[in-house]
């Protein structure tokens, strides 16, 4: 029985998530936060509420806009640049099956989502130390970073597979649906919305609900969604790299 | 005995047919498979390297097909045309990684040893992207050679090599021929071959125009018909003197100047001045008019 995950294959995308500009587009998505909190501090009345700072940063920021953000880069990294420039051919003629590079390629882009994101929630939460903001609901937003990074990952993955307007495709998902069709009311798109998975999950877990609201999604819906989102997206991909043939003419 | 077995293959791309109903054997030792660009010899090799499947017709590597069968490339081996490398790895980094992923047990050292192989070790450690074109195919090379490969495929490999690094390629893979590898090797430069291969096939526009050892059909190539384009101070007469050598069998009057075809192009460049002096004409130039490679192919076609 061969492991989900080729080492080679895991060690050339993590070296691929950091080179050239990502590095600095990665620490930019983890301090942001952090950099956020520290002017808050600096110009906000004393008086003025931590905890319901910290949820707004949280719900808006970092789960509305850099989880998915720093999961569209890593997740089109995976293989939009290398299926461009042509280096993708050194993984197929290689005696790896072609479902390993998939599997192998989403977990790393997966964990450098987490571990970008994992700053962006603990920083604050340390700056803050606001006895109001238990471990606990720190802990519970990076459960939902957790299941965020594993869903949309699997997405971009998939369409960095799919198009070479990746990124672009991806922001317009992320704006569009994420940001404005789920927000919106209309019917469904709560449940389909993963920017809701996260936000819901964080808000499920512990006494993380008291400072950031409700969930909007039932944890049964969640689970539910997520698979079929996760088993068919990685389904696809890993279909779609089998049946990859260069595209080169003559 | 055959490696490598095309029957019948053909590849096309919507309306477009790269490779045409193509069948051949080929064997350990080195073979040349030459062309003009766009003849389809890269469709070919991606072919052979599993990365195309033909659209009718069977390629087959070692008794099976490559295309959907890893175990395939642990004695097979790629070298792209393209020299896109991962510019984020230093050299000995992505030969390393070649060796891993072929779950070779000393990794490092066989990449060590492939290194040294290309004369690459002065710059092992230097990122890939800082490398000149020459450096890049002899990585690639490298990267292709760490496991010992019993097939090794190389699309136009001595693309940007200088002539010293081209001529111990030339050997490496002399080296690798003569220990048993079949070594199937593209370029749309006939010199480049002259002295490597020991067959060719000649594609043209997608079809096996020739095949066999590389003296015969490079006397099929130099027997076929010239044609140079020759100015002078009388157009007129010198076409009528040149019509009494031997060597020419067509002479045609226009606006260029006259435009002769020979069978012998020795002969007709020897004879020339002489006809020219004799009838009191001044020649201004000469010009071979169909010395591209394309219609030379082109001429082995048609032939």
């Amino acid at each position: 029985m061969e492991l989900p995950i080729n080492r080679t294959v895991a060690w050339l995308t993590w070296r691929q998530m950091f080179a050239q500009r990502r590095i600095w587009v990665a620490a930019g998505i983890a301090l942001l936060p952090a950099v956020v909190t520290v002017l808050f501090r600096a110009v906000a009345d004393p008086s003025a509420e931590q905890t319901g700072f910290f949820a707004v940063l949280q719900r808006e920021i970092v789960l509305g806009t850099l989880l998915p953000l720093a999961a569209l880069v890593f997740g089109t990294t995976a293989f939009a640049g290398e299926a461009e420039d042509g280096t993708l051919v050194y993984l197929l003629v290689k005696p790896v099956h072609r479902w390993r590079v998939v599997t192998s390629k989403y977990a790393v882009a997966a964990l450098t989502t987490v571990l970008v994101i994992a700053p962006a929630v603990l920083v604050p939460w340390l700056l803050l130390d606001d006895a109001a903001l238990t471990f606990g609901i720190a802990r519970s937003l990076l459960a939902g970073v957790a299941v965020g990074a594993v869903l949309y990952t699997a997405m971009f993955v998939l369409v960095g597979l799919l198009s070479k307007r990746a990124f672009t495709l991806g922001l317009l998902y992320v704006i569009g649906f994420e940001n404005v069709l789920s927000r919106s009311g209309a019917v469904g798109a709560k449940s389909l919305s993963i920017r809701e998975f996260a936000t819901s999950i964080a808000q499920s877990t512990g006494d993380a609900a008291v400072v950031l609201g409700a969930p909007a999604v039932p944890l049964d819906t969640i689970r539910n969604a997520g698979a079929v989102i996760l088993v068919v997206t990685l389904g696809i991909a890993i279909w779609k790299l089998a049946r990859y043939q260069l595209a080169e003419r003559v | 005995m055959s490696v490598i077995e095309l029957r019948r293959a053909s590849r096309w791309y919507g309306n477009v047919v790269a490779v045409n109903d193509m069948s051949c054997e080929v064997g350990p030792g080195i073979t040349g498979v030459l062309g003009p660009n766009g003849a389809g010899k890269t469709t070919v090799l991606h072919m052979i390297a599993g990365l195309l499947s033909p659209s009718s017709g069977e390629v087959i590597v070692n008794g099976q097909k490559a295309l959907g069968t890893p175990e395939t490339y642990r004695t097979l081996a790629l070298v792209p045309e393209r020299e896109a490398v991962h510019g984020f790895l230093t050299g000995f980094e992505f030969v390393r990684m070649s060796a891993r992923l072929q779950g070779l047990a000393d990794a490092t050292g066989a990449a060590r040893r492939a290194i040294a192989l290309v004369d690459l070790e002065s710059a092992q450690h230097r990122k890939v992207a800082t490398y000149s074109k020459g450096m890049r195919q002899r990585v690639k090379i490298a990267g292709a050679l760490v496991h010992s490969p019993r097939v090794l495929i190389l699309d136009e490999p001595f693309n940007g090599m200088d002539p010293r690094q081209r001529l111990h390629m030339m050997e490496v893979l002399r080296q690798a021929a003569s220990e048993g590898c079949t070594v199937m090797i593209s370029s749309h430069i006939l010199e480049e071959l002259n002295d490597l291969a020991d067959s060719v096939l000649v594609m043209v526009a997608g079809r096996l125009a020739a095949s066999g050892h590389f003296r015969e059909i490079r006397k099929l190539m130099t027997d076929r018909p010239h044609t140079f384009t020759v100015r002078s101070s009388d157009d007129r007469l010198l076409a009528a003197s040149i019509m009494r050598d031997a060597s020419v069998f067509g002479v045609e009057l226009g606006d260029a100047g006259v435009v002769v075809r020979t069978s012998d192009r020795g002969a007709f460049t020897r004879n020339l001045p002489r006809t020219a002096r004799d009838a009191g004409i001044s020649l201004r130039e000469i010009l071979p008019t169909d010395e591209s490679l394309e219609s030379v192919f082109t001429y082995l076609v048609n032939r």
